[in-house]
């Protein structure tokens, strides 16, 4: 099977007939110059962009780190420092741009490249990456200063994704060589991107300067050459009140993360606007563990699932933000499955009928059902470190839902990580949540759902499914991708009934009007980087 | 002097092995907490074990780890995957610039209140900053925080919230700080005024033609300062804890969110290397505290 090279001019020529460029604004047209504060709620734990794991970090990796493609609106793939690839499945050719120099003066080329990948490959630098991401790929070899080739021990599409991330953006192999502190990063620690690291004070900004010789922006970006800010400064505040009134006060002039409950403060200003972006990947769900009672019997999965009117819920906690999930997979894929919308949830009496039938037909002096003298418990772990969105209130929301509706109860216990992890691996509890912002789902299906996945907590353990997403993984036709995936998710959720999909994480960036450029990553759904914003005169 | 030095190195050693064994005695494993919410196969347990030498038996590796303390060696952080004495190093300058002079705030402010309301010479302004101090006491640093944020940086706009902008980026998180240790100190005190104003001296000194003010900066603070002095050096030793909040309200650098961090991730070196620091300013807090008594009371001078 053969893959068609795809001509960087070819895509070039194609978005900019779709109309790549962001709407006009306030901000007038795009003009060089100035500097601009952004407030970002999550501080990197990691600068070097092949250690990144923070969904809420990409912003920042994407100013001074380039990855060899990067996606378009409709979740195609796009020549960034790659100008092509072609695959016969086992391996995969990647052509090189020629004119890419790092921020240190070397050279980017195919030993570069090489350099990157053998690094990834090597003991103790990213272990998980090695043993998920690129747990098929055995070597890189140089086939000319601007070809690579990948070698492949089977099949796997989702290697080309892995291209397109964070951790397959390209450092200099100077760094490699010479960094002080070559995992955590810092300024020494260079790539090709359009703005430079000037400055990192943990706990309070990073600061990045323009790269003047900048002459490679992909065809998804909205202008060529060098970046329009002089620098732009994110400055780490962890509080929303904080980032909203830094903001509202004009110290910061762009403020991402803006909860629900300030979004009126942003709307009723004239002089500051509100975008919100879906993520990609998974939706924010809660997968039950079908190998614990009461979830072995799929009439209580569908009970719980019926006691909760999700949107109901979504609409006390998030005031009509949320977008609500129907699937495992987020919204704004493109392999989401449409079909399931409305097929289940919200009906009280059906989770009783349900409940009554599977046994459950006792109550307990508090109110809650019971079967033999005990109680209907589902035991839900949150992880604390990983709850944002406040999914705690969300977790309360739901557990009031279905006690009074079905008289289910809910326990809700919010710990330390290391008392999370020790309750999930040991099959402590009966609700797993999880939202992962992948930009192709099935890397988050082959870790939530597949028996060998890394966050398998439905223990489904189907042979059925995992054929279904090996048989994804190894199938370079989209179309045909999408009739697999859409097969796991009325698996997984209408048939199996072991997901409750809650809502479709998103993005929100709030800005004031005289900022033009502003905008999210496509697929990813994430804030994109400071390329292309500019400060109006 | 040196049985001093002695208690507190055991105090250290102490703390450290209270914390090594609190850490291991946390739930789930050590390979649980670094590997967090990544990916998690057979293949990175093996990885991560040999990296971090999880193989060998507890008593050795906690021998290993007293052997590398006592050669300044702090270990590397399992998240930030840098030296932790880097990683503190970057962080204590700032929470010192943060933590003195609202230390040295709240101190002159709890005097300056006490002095100005003890005794029974102003009773309306000694029932306002009674009722002010404990207010600021009961209310939550954070809460603080965000009040002062509001009123004079995002309304008034005197001050920035956060950034380079030097000394006055300091003010507001040192108000922050500061306010708490003047509600609790500004109490004591004002207590230790008035039992002092009671005693007979007081009486002897007034019978000499002193006047009030003389009375209460020459005679009876000096004999309320005691209870305050070991009451401030515990506060100072806290501040560590107020630090975590304020730094974060105000998007400060400092040790308080490095601390806040390291523990939410679990990252053991780190954690530990905080504990040991903050057993070390404790041990010198107090010893700081101690030698203070003496130059305030004479009578502890002579030997015993």
């Amino acid at each position: 099977m053969r893959l068609r090279l795809i001509p960087a001019a070819a895509a070039l020529v194609l978005l900019a007939a779709c109309g790549a460029a962001p709407a006009p604004s306030a901000a007038g047209e795009p003009r060089s110059g100035g500097d601009l504060i952004w407030a970002v709620e999550t501080e990197p734990l990691t600068l070097n962009p092949h250690q990144y794991a923070q969904a809420k970090a990409r912003l920042l990796v994407w100013n001074s780190f380039e990855a060899l493609f990067t996606h378009d609106e409709r979740g195609d793939y796009v020549p960034w420092l790659a100008t092509g690839i072609e695959s016969d499945g086992r391996t995969y050719t990647i052509r090189l741009r020629t004119d890419v120099t790092f921020h240190d003066g070397e050279r980017f080329d195919a030993a570069a490249v090489k350099a990157n990948f053998d690094l990834l490959l090597s003991d103790g630098y990213n272990p998980a990456l090695r043993a998920v991401q690129l747990r098929n790929l055995t070597s890189v070899d140089v086939v000319d200063p601007a070809t690579v080739r990948l070698n492949l021990s089977r099949p796997d599409v989702l290697i080309r994704d892995f291209l397109a991330t964070p951790q397959a953006a390209q450092v200099s192999p100077r760094s490699i060589k010479n960094a002080k502190n070559l995992k955590a990063g810092g300024t020494d620690v260079v790539g090709t991107g359009p703005f430079i690291l000037d400055s990192y004070t943990a706990g309070q900004q990073v600061v990045y300067r323009r790269n003047p010789d900048y002459r490679w922006a992909p065809a998804t970006a909205a202008h060529t050459g060098p970046a329009y800010l002089d620098t732009v400064t994110y400055r780490f505040l962890k509080e929303s009140s904080v980032r909203v009134g830094a903001l509202t006060s004009g110290q910061v002039r762009v403020a991402e993360g803006v909860p629900a409950t300030d979004e009126p403060l942003i709307t009723a200003n004239p002089g500051l606007r509100l975008d919100r972006s879906l993520n990609s990947g998974s939706a924010y769900t809660y997968y039950l563990n079908v190998g614990n009672p009461p979830f072995d019997d799929v009439r209580v999965r569908q009970a719980f699932r019926e006691a909760v009117d999700v949107g109901a819920v979504l609409d006390s906690v998030y005031r009509g933000t949320a977008t609500r999930a129907w699937s495992v997979v987020s919204p704004s894929s493109r392999f989401y499955d449409r079909t399931l919308e409305g097929t289940y949830g919200g009906d009280a009496a059906k989770a009783n009928a349900l409940l009554d039938a599977a046994g459950w037909t006792g109550r307990d002096a508090e109110g809650y059902r019971t079967r033999d003298g005990r109680r209907l418990t589902l035991r839900l772990v949150q992880n604390a470190p990983f709850v944002r969105d406040r999914r705690d209130v969300l977790a309360q929301a739901v557990q009031a839902a279905v006690k009074q509706s079905a008289g289910i109860h809910l326990d809700v216990r919010l710990v330390d990580q290391g008392t999370a992890t020790e309750a999930l691996d040991t099959g402590q509890y009966e609700v797993f949540d999880n939202s992962r912002a992948d930009t192709d789902a099935g890397a988050a299906l082959n870790l939530l759902l597949h028996s060998q996945g890394a966050i398998s907590r439905t223990h489904l353990d189907s042979p059925e499914l995992d054929a279904l997403l090996d048989r994804a993984q190894a199938t370079p036709d989209t179309a045909e991708r999408l009739r697999i995936y859409q097969e796991v998710q009325r698996y997984v959720v209408r048939d199996q009934a072991a997901a409750l999909p809650l809502y479709a994480p998103q993005d929100q960036i709030a800005a004031s009007t005289t900022v033009g450029g502003i905008g999210f990553e496509p697929t990813a759904g994430v804030p994109a980087s400071a390329y292309d914003v500019w400060i109006g005169a | 002097m040196l049985r001093r030095l002695g208690a507190g190195l055991v105090a250290l050693w102490a703390a450290a092995t209270a914390a090594y064994l609190a850490l291991l005695l946390a739930p789930g494993d050590v390979v649980d907490r670094i590997i967090g919410d990544g990916a998690d196969t057979p293949e990175i347990r093996a990885q991560i074990v040999r990296e971090w030498q999880l193989d060998r038996p507890e008593a050795v590796r906690y021998l290993d780890y007293l052997w590398r303390l006592l050669h300044g060696d702090l270990g590397t952080s399992y998240i930030l995957q840098r030296p932790v004495a880097d990683v503190l190093g970057e962080q204590i300058p700032p929470t010192l610039q943060l933590a003195l002079p609202a230390g040295a705030l709240g101190v002159a402010l709890a005097v300056l209140a006490a002095v100005a309301s003890a005794g029974d010479r102003r009773p309306w302004l000694r029932r306002v900053l009674s009722t002010a101090e404990l207010t600021i006491v009961s209310t939550p640093s954070f809460l603080i925080g965000i009040v002062l944020l509001t009123a004079f940086s995002f309304r008034l706009g005197l001050f920035p919230v956060a950034g380079d902008a030097g000394p006055a980026a300091l003010v507001l998180p040192a108000i922050t700080l500061a306010l708490p240790i003047a509600g609790l100190l500004g109490q004591v005190l004002r207590d230790g005024l008035d039992r002092a104003l009671a005693e007979p001296f007081v009486v002897t000194a007034r019978a000499r033609g002193l006047r009030d003010r003389a009375v209460l900066a020459r005679h009876a603070l000096r004999h309320a300062l005691l209870p305050a002095i070991t009451l401030a050096g515990w506060q100072f030793g806290l501040l560590l804890g107020s630090a975590v909040i304020v730094e974060s309200v105000f998007g400060r650098p400092g040790v308080g969110r490095v601390t806040l961090d390291a523990v939410t991730s679990s990252d053991m070196p780190v954690v530990l290397a905080v504990v040991i620091l903050a057993a070390a300013v404790h041990v010198a807090l107090n010893t700081l505290a101690d030698l203070a008594y003496l130059i305030v009371d004479p009578r502890l001078r002579r030997p015993a």
